[in-house]
């Protein structure tokens, strides 16, 4: 009875993610069409009626709308994204070798994020100290009010042009080398990203510390090791959990600020590139992806948050 | 003969730090002494310091930056006030068992019913781990829980108020307490459920010889299973009379308790109530703390002084002045 419980939140909120999911590919088919003008003479500029009945056979953009949304369905069904006005290249192919880069850079990041969050968040909620909470509020509120292009530069001076830790430019994508090139962009992010989850792991735990139950546990004479896992830490991280979820997927476009100093071929920078050069099929695709990655990641976030605590509404 | 008793209240004084320099009293000379066995009733009016008494008990004022400030608190001969981690580390869930006074937000919302059982057994460091769902079990029988295989899987807000109250009790008792101390344990419940979880009190004390402390607003609730009554008024204990013999109080605010009491209103009747509102803490008059809102004061009750109880009678005891001139 109680495995069907769950079972059915969790379908209900796999129906609730897959119907936005449905949305956000209308939304990216939509987007082509709703922008003033017609893309293709846009892009083409004056030249003959011909070649620009072409390009909007090619775009997508003939025939009835209805059409045009079964065609891009099928296509989509097909795993075809449609084909690089700029380079000629497959969108599928661009996004297959510019996403890996900004979602290493992002795991990696939020890794670390967490691993440095859990401890510094609930050791400073849980002594409550005055000096200590004060200067944590400070250097956080310090990070997160200094511009990230500020940070990555600070970050460059130092590691690059001073110790020359850090290549300058240029990326290898297989596995480990790639790490030669990432690690400084991934401390900087951590560092923005420790900013914001240490914090609210902070008020979390504050919050849940107030909790009867914590006492209950005191009374109880729960082990200290128990204690911090099932009394502060488990009942703190819904909240976490959920905010990190979020924050993974807004990351996919936000990064593009890291991979441009850091020249990074990130999906972020290719994203902004083919904005620039009304490279629609791109943009389309690398729209549809963000909106499919960040559907699917609030959705584990908020299953994740459910299990650990099931006062979570999901 | 003091070591003998189970638990030695006296003259306890609990303050709070209200700011770095200011301080409030929010209990003061309090005393309450418990032999083994025997089921004391705690009663007063809302804010009178009956859960700071309790949370006295089991050293967690400091939670609410209170602390106790002077007098005694002994457990078993053991001193409280002076107690360390390892000291409570014997006492609490192991001798004495607590069920607090918001039982219904008690249990751990992120663990199932079993786990918190199972932690509440295994304080015991020997208990066998092959027999944990036996007693688990066995628990939720005693505080007669229907359906014990499920609610073991559940997790509290799957559970009814009456249901939370009974788990919290259940696990209060996993290790045969000396002492266990209930928090109004029935407020917020109805009125059958709370007979219910009286009489399942009230077998415990017979079957495991233990004491109990039962916090509560309910004056007849309290006549009808306690030894002894303890009142309490502003932060000290007032008048400490055996239970049936409630009637015969001799202290003004007793009285006014007991002819407060919403089944003594006879149809025409009105029901009386008590003069005024409680002193505030930090407000408290001079003397007699019940002054300003007793019939029966004179002068002498507002003279600066502490009111400590005087023994009058068998198991009573009075911090009235003029408990000799005084009669319902
Ligand atoms: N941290 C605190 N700071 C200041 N005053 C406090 C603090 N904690 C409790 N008090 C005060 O101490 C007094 C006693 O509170 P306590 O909870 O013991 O009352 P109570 O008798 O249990 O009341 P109730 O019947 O409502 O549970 C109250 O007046 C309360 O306002
Ligand atoms: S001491 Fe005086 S004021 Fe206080 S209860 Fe007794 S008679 Fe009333
Ligand atoms: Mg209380």
């Amino acid at each position: 009875m109680l495995k069907n419980q769950i079972a059915r939140t969790i379908l209900g909120r796999l129906g609730r993610a897959l119907s936005v999911g449905f949305w956000v590919m209308v939304i990216s088919f939509a987007i082509m069409r709703i922008i003033p003008g017609d893309p293709a003479s846009a892009r083409l500029g004056g030249v003959e009626a011909e070649a620009i009945a072409q390009l909007r056979k090619q775009l997508n953009l003939d025939g009835s709308i209805f059409q045009q949304f079964s065609r891009y369905v099928t296509d989509l069904l097909h795993g075809n994204l449609g084909i690089s006005l700029q380079t000629g290249r497959t969108v599928i192919d661009i996004i297959g070798s510019t996403l890996p880069l900004t979602i290493y850079l992002i795991l990696f990041s939020t890794f670390f994020a967490v691993i440095l969050s859990i401890p510094i968040g609930t050791s400073i909620a849980w002594s409550g100290k005055a000096p200590i909470v004060y200067t944590f509020r400070g250097i956080t509120a310090v990070i997160l009010a200094t511009p990230n292009f500020f940070i990555a530069m600070v970050g460059i001076l130092i590691f690059t042009v001073r110790v020359n830790w850090s290549p300058v430019f240029g990326y290898e994508p297989e596995f480990p080398q790639n790490l030669k090139y990432l690690w400084l962009p991934v401390v900087v992010n951590t560092l923005i990203m420790t900013s914001v989850v240490s914090r609210v792991i902070f008020s979390s735990v504050i919050e849940t510390k107030e909790e009867e139950f914590v006492e209950t546990g005191i009374i109880r004479g729960v082990g200290r090791r128990r204690f911090f896992w099932f009394y502060i830490l488990k009942p703190s991280m819904a909240p976490t959990v959920v905010l990190l979820s979020y924050m993974m997927g807004t990351m996919l476009g936000a990064t593009v600020i890291l991979e441009t100093i850091f020249t990074l071929p990130g999906i972020g920078r290719e994203m902004v590139n083919a904005v620039l050069t009304s490279d629609y099929p791109v943009v389309q695709g690398i729209l549809l992806i963000f909106g499919v990655i960040t559907v699917f990641l609030s959705f584990v976030g908020d299953v994740i948050a459910y299990l650990l605590d099931r006062r979570v509404k999901i | 003969m003091s070591g003998n008793h189970l638990l030695e209240i006296k003259n306890l004084k609990i303050d709070v730090r209200v700011t770095k320099k200011r301080r409030l009293s929010i209990v003061d000379t309090a005393s309450l002494i418990i032999e083994p066995g025997q089921i004391i009733g705690l009663i007063g009016e809302s804010g009178s310091g009956k859960t700071m008494l309790c949370r006295s008990l089991v050293g967690t004022l400091g939670r609410r930056g209170a602390y106790i400030a002077s007098g005694q608190l002994k457990f078993d001969g053991i001193d409280l006030i002076s107690a360390k981690q390892s000291v409570w580390n014997e006492i609490r869930g192991k001798r004495i068992g607590y069920v607090p006074q918001s039982a219904l937000a008690g249990p751990n919302p992120v663990m199932t019913i079993g786990a918190q059982l199972a932690e509440a057994i295994l304080q015991d460091e020997n208990f066998p781990k092959a027999d944990l769902e036996k007693r688990s079990l066995e628990l939720l029988n005693i505080v007669q829980i229907r359906r014990p295989e499920t609610v073991l899987k559940q997790y509290q807000h799957e559970l009814s108020g009456g249901m939370k109250q009974r788990v919290m009790i259940a696990c209060a008792i996993a290790q045969q307490p000396q002492l266990i101390v209930a928090d109004e344990p029935t407020t917020g419940l109805d009125v059958t459920v709370q007979a219910e979880i009286m009489e399942l009190l009230k077998q415990i004390r017979k079957d495991f010889n233990t004491s109990i402390i039962l916090v509560s607003h309910d004056l007849p609730l309290i006549n009808e299973i306690c030894d002894d009554t303890v009142v309490m008024h502003a932060g000290t204990t007032v008048e400490k009379i055996p239970s049936k013999s409630i009637k015969a109080s001799k202290h003004p605010y007793t009285l006014a308790l007991y002819n407060s009491r919403i089944d003594l209103v006879v149809p025409k009747g009105q029901l009386k109530t008590i003069n005024g509102q409680p002193p505030s803490v930090g407000s408290w008059p001079e003397g007699c703390r019940f002054s300003e809102r007793c019939d029966f004061v004179k002068d002498k009750c507002r003279v600066k002084q502490d009111l400590p109880l005087i023994t009058i009678g068998t198991s009573h005891e009075t911090s009235c002045l003029r408990y000799d001139e005084i009669a319902r």
